[in-house]
């Protein structure tokens, strides 16, 4: 396993001559703006847009009355580009504008006329759910369906459960009983990078360069709200600043190409950061989570009922998918026969979450795993003991009944305990948090070309974020072909160049690409073999690739340049260019639980395990906790890049960090009341502690080479594993995410009076 | 955002001139509050600007008669951190300038724009009132200097009269005997780019005999301005700092706050956190008299 690997973008990342969305320049360029709602909830009785288009400079206004009349959106088609008659959160969009420059277009916001009738919105997702309750959406059940099998009543979106076994029995089994509630606020994904999108039309096509993670659901959200061919659009992504899945889905590409059309010019629309917090329908679920767990003196757990409510705010977005995974997440990654777990995705007047960086993980986990410990508190267990009795191992059976192939969910216990517990200070706390996740099956697709100089170019549809996993590409082509990976180049994220991708999410991108890419390179592979077979004048089975060359086993002097048979093999009419699939694997079967709503998941297609443990210390008159030092050990299977998979583990850990202790909204009457940086606080680089990573290497995934998915599960057990070293170093149990001083301190003194 | 008129003031005769000319003109020093203000959304930028960031005059620290410090209005927060005077004899200042946003926001932010921004979490303001300072203002017709505590009348707003410039912020001479010591402690959720939920200043005057000789508090961010908490001063005065005293008196120091309930605290929060913050920054500052670490 290579340590010392550069990734191809990196220099000029950090040179600053990388040039991202908001950067580009094209002749006669105008700059766009939206109007956002600005309320959560109102009727449109009229929009006038006839000051903002007298306005000198301006160039075109588009509003609902500009696109086809159609409702989209991925699970549920809910929603309009531009609101038509009503507003459902402050961050719809209601018209847009195109000016000469970025004040022309800011003033021209200002003067379009819209008269509002105010209503009241709903903000509680526990209240939504009530019968009775107001209607976020009043034509809920007329809606189209993205997929068959979603189960929706009134405002809840998206309902899902899992029923396994006999809970009942289960219960009665069990010599102890413990029920909780946690509640989480919501939390946002903030890249540095805020969404910024330009189009350009040329004849009936367009051209959208934009800050997406998924450019072909782009160009499908693009065709399916202005009704065009997929051909007719082309979406290219230069470099991405960040996305953490704030840029999956399909979000504002349309809203621009219908801004540009008008204009008959080119647009640019940049956002600031204020409408990065409000209008991207991306945000992590607030949400409550009740859990019942039944345990035997000897720490066997017997049951669990749990029912989760997640807030998906004005649009259904992702919503059933997400509700499966936060079935699985409600279910840990625990051997409990008996579940009964439901998840309700509740529609309310708030900006839309959706898939964010493991949706649904890290609130999830940060209940579920303060649960595990309380619940191995009552029959005197601690977190490692309590854990160790139940945590999954080959041959199990999973929630929804998969079958455990091999794991290494006990090593990253027996791991991250052992390494925080050798440096556990006087006064400080320790706390474990365990975990799992998906790696992602999708199809995938790559072209490799051989050089006649002997470099390689890779052309994917995959989606490089930012996180490496595209870079990493090159690792794998140039291993494959005994390259210098500075000689294998990449053409990626555009929409006509690469074959279909699902980008940047689900953790899938070297799971499925890096596949495609492993049997592109092995065609490519047997042919240059089969030519130096004829050079070298020995049999294929007798030669190996190393070093840029293929030599002869044992006579490594009889050998040949891979430029040479590149060379050879033109001269004699042959392009060495190959192009692979990576089909999808089948999901596990579920069997032995009775579902609803299963639409995606049916259950965790080769499961990664983490296991990460907090050292912490507690300033207790004031509530303020400082985090130490993280220790973590992942089962990603094998790890394909070890500098870019601990990237994503140290990353991981200090965005959950942020969820845990600073980061979310505060909301009211419907509108965020912390939209800015000053007060929705992310760890900073001196808030960071000092985080050591094991890898876990396991056999048995089916991914390219042994690997698993990296992307999404580091950062989903720190925030939990911090919130157990709280009580470890304090006795006091803190409830609510994220756990902040106030709150903290809140915890202290209940805890003293109780 | 854009400004109309920009005017660029390049010595302080001209500053004063342009600001007679233009009496409603904000006044551009590190661009730290009105620049990232106005990208932010938070208040556009006024009409027109006089920009004094060139202005050589308006640099500078320098020592004063009988030990005093004179602080030109250009002096950044990074200049403040490491001055070695500011660091030995007016420590608390120090501790404040270090905790201003981030290295980038310490490097470009003012003294004469922090006080003038008037923030009631502004790190400077406790140490400010706590060393009895004056600002030094100044205008085409006059010249005239202000105790900062008078100087800043709430939230935003000072008692700088149109065409007035702030030139320096003057700190008086310590006394020597007995020796002093002072510190600034802010409550933080995060370690860097922080904003006060509570602080506070300490100065006290220790004796060779551990009495307290006198002492002075002053708190962040839980009034409309910067405030003296004169009852837990008394508190103090002629007696053995014990830590039983040192935490009367802040619990005193707390019925001097009026704090409110918004995004970063609940009033009964910020409370309960003054006393918690002024005691320990009277500790620091006492054991900084006695001669302690710094």
């Amino acid at each position: 396993m290579r340590t010392d690997y550069r990734r191809g973008d990196g220099v000029e990342k950090v040179t600053g001559q990388a040039r991202y969305a908001a950067d580009l320049a094209l002749a006669g360029m105008l700059e766009g703006r939206f109007l956002l709602a600005g309320r959560p909830h109102a009727r449109i009785r009229r929009i006038d847009t006839a000051r903002a288009e007298a306005l000198p400079g301006v160039h075109a206004v588009v509003t609902h009355a500009d696109v086809p009349d159609r409702r989209y959106g991925n699970a549920v088609k809910d929603r309009f580009l531009f609101a038509k008659h009503f507003v459902l959160f402050e961050g719809d969009v209601v018209a847009a504008v195109a000016a000469r420059d970025a004040d022309i277009a800011a003033a021209a916001v200002a003067l379009i006329e819209v008269d509002y009738e105010d209503l009241p919105p709903v903000t509680d997702a526990e209240a939504a759910l009530a019968a009775g309750s107001d209607l976020v959406h009043a034509e809920w059940e007329s809606y189209a369906l993205g997929y068959d099998g979603i189960v929706r009543d009134r405002n809840d979106c998206a309902f899902v459960n899992i029923v396994k076994g006999d809970v009942a029995a289960g219960f009665a089994a069990a010599e102890e009983i413990l029920e909780e509630r946690y509640v989480c606020d919501m939390s946002h994904p903030v890249p540095i990078e805020p969404h910024a999108v330009v189009a350009q039309w040329a004849g009936d096509r367009v051209t959208i360069w934009t800050t997406t993670q998924v450019p072909f659901s782009a160009r499908s959200g693009v065709a399916e709200t202005l009704e065009l061919p997929e051909s007719s659009v082309r979406i290219i992504v230069p470099h991405l600043g960040g996305g953490f899945g704030g840029k999956c889905e399909f979000h504002f590409e349309a809203h621009v190409a219908a801004l540009a059309r008008k204009a008959g010019r080119p647009v640019r629309v940049v956002f600031n950061r204020h409408d990065e917090f409000v209008a991207p329908d991306k945000v992590n679920h607030p949400m409550s989570v009740e859990l019942r767990t039944g345990i035997t003196r000897d720490g066997t757990m017997t049951a669990r009922s749990a029912r989760v409510v997640m807030d998906t705010g004005a649009y259904a977005s992702d919503a059933p998918s997400i509700a499966e995974i936060a079935t699985m997440m409600a279910a840990g990654p625990y051997r409990i026969p008996n579940l009964n777990i439901e998840v309700h995705t509740v529609y309310t007047h708030k900006t839309p979450a959706g898939s964010v960086r493991a949706p649904s993980g890290p609130q999830i986990a940060w209940a579920v795993e303060q649960h595990t410990d309380e619940v191995g508190s009552r029959v005197g267990l601690d977190g490692y003991e309590v854990r160790k009795r139940n945590l999954l191992a080959a041959g199990d059976e999973g929630p929804t009944g998969q079958r455990m192939a091999a794991i290494a969910a006990l090593e990253c216990l027996e791991k991250a305990n052992e390494m925080i517990a050798s440096s556990r200070q006087e006064g400080e706390g320790v706390g474990l948090g365990c975990g799992w996740w998906f790696s992602f099956p999708s199809p995938s697709s790559v072209e490799l070309k051989l050089n006649v100089d002997g470099s390689a170019t890779i052309i994917t549809g995959a989606q490089e974020n930012g996180s490496g996993a595209v870079m990493g590409l090159a690792l794998i082509a140039a291993e494959e072909l005994g390259l210098d990976p500075a000689r294998v180049s990449i053409v990626y994220q555009d929409t006509d160049a690469g074959t279909w991708d699902m980008g940047s999410s689900g953790s899938q991108t070297t799971f499925n690409n890096g596949r495609a890419l492993i049997s592109a390179a092995g065609e490519l592979r047997k042919r240059l073999l089969d030519i130096a077979s004829v050079k070298l004048e020995a049999a294929a089975e007798d030669l190996e690739i190393a070093d840029g060359a293929v030599r002869v086993k044992g006579t490594p002097t009889r050998n040949i340049s891979i430029a040479d048979l590149a060379s050879a093999a033109f001269g004699d009419g042959d392009l060495l260019v190959s192009r692979a699939s990576a089909t999808t694997i089948p999901m596990p079967d579920n069997f032995g639980a009775t579902c609803a709503g299963r639409v995606v998941f049916p259950a965790f297609a080769d499961p990664t395990f983490v296991c990460q443990a907090a050292r912490v210390s507690v300033d207790e008159r004031t509530g303020v906790v400082r985090v130490k030092e993280i220790a973590a050990a992942h089962d990603f299977g094998h790890v394909l890049n070890a500098p870019g998979a601990l990237g994503q583990v140290e990353g991981g850990i200090v965005q959950s960090l942020g969820m845990g202790l600073t980061e979310g909204t505060q909301y009211s009457g419907g509108r965020q009341l912390n939209p800015h940086l000053l007060d929705y606080k992310l760890q900073t680089s001196a808030d960071a502690p000092a985080i050591n990573v094991e890898f876990v290497d396991v056999d048995g995934s089916s991914g390219p080479r042994g690997g698993k998915g990296v992307g999404e599960p580091p950062i989903i057990v720190a925030a939990a594993a911090v919130a157990n070293a709280i009580h470890d170093a304090t006795g006091a149990r803190v409830r609510q995410l994220p756990m902040t001083p106030p709150r903290v301190w809140g915890a202290l003194h209940e805890r003293e009076g109780g | 955002m854009t400004a109309l008129d920009y005017f660029e003031a390049t010595d302080l005769k001209s500053a004063r001139e342009l600001l007679g000319r233009h009496p409603a003109a904000a006044i551009l020093a590190g661009g730290t509050d009105l620049v990232v203000g106005s990208r932010s959304g938070k208040r556009a930028l006024p009409d027109s600007i006089v920009a004094i960031h060139r202005v050589a005059e308006l640099r500078g620290i320098e020592p004063q008669r009988r030990s005093g410090l004179r602080i030109g209005a250009l002096a950044s927060h990074a200049e403040l951190e490491t001055y070695e005077a500011v660091l030995r004899d007016w420590t608390a200042l120090s501790d404040a300038s270090a905790l201003v946003g981030s290295p980038a926001t310490r490097h470009l932010g003012t003294i004469g724009g922090n006080v003038c921004n008037a923030s009631p979490a502004m790190e400077v303001g406790s140490p400010l009132i706590v060393f009895d300072a004056r600002v030094e203002l100044t205008s085409k017709r006059r010249k005239r200097t202000v105790p900062f505590a008078e100087f800043v009348t709430g939230p935003g707003r000072t008692s700088a009269e149109p065409g007035e410039l702030l030139t320096a912020v003057i700190l008086p001479p310590l006394t020597r005997r007995p020796p002093v010591g002072s510190a600034y402690i802010r409550l933080e959720y995060r370690q860097a780019m922080e904003i006060a939920v509570v602080g506070a200043a300490a100065l006290v005057a220790v004796d060779g005999r551990g009495r307290c000789k006198f002492a002075r508090i002053a708190l962040t961010a839980v009034a409309p301005t910067c405030v003296r908490a004169e009852q837990a001063e008394n508190m103090l005065a002629g007696q053995r700092l014990t830590d039983e005293l040192i935490e009367a008196a802040a619990r005193a120091a707390a019925e001097s706050a009026r704090p409110i309930d918004d995004v970063r605290a609940s009033a009964d929060y910020r409370r309960e956190m003054v006393s918690v913050i002024v005691s320990r920054a009277l500790s620091r500052a006492a054991g900084r008299a006695k001669g302690g670490t710094r």
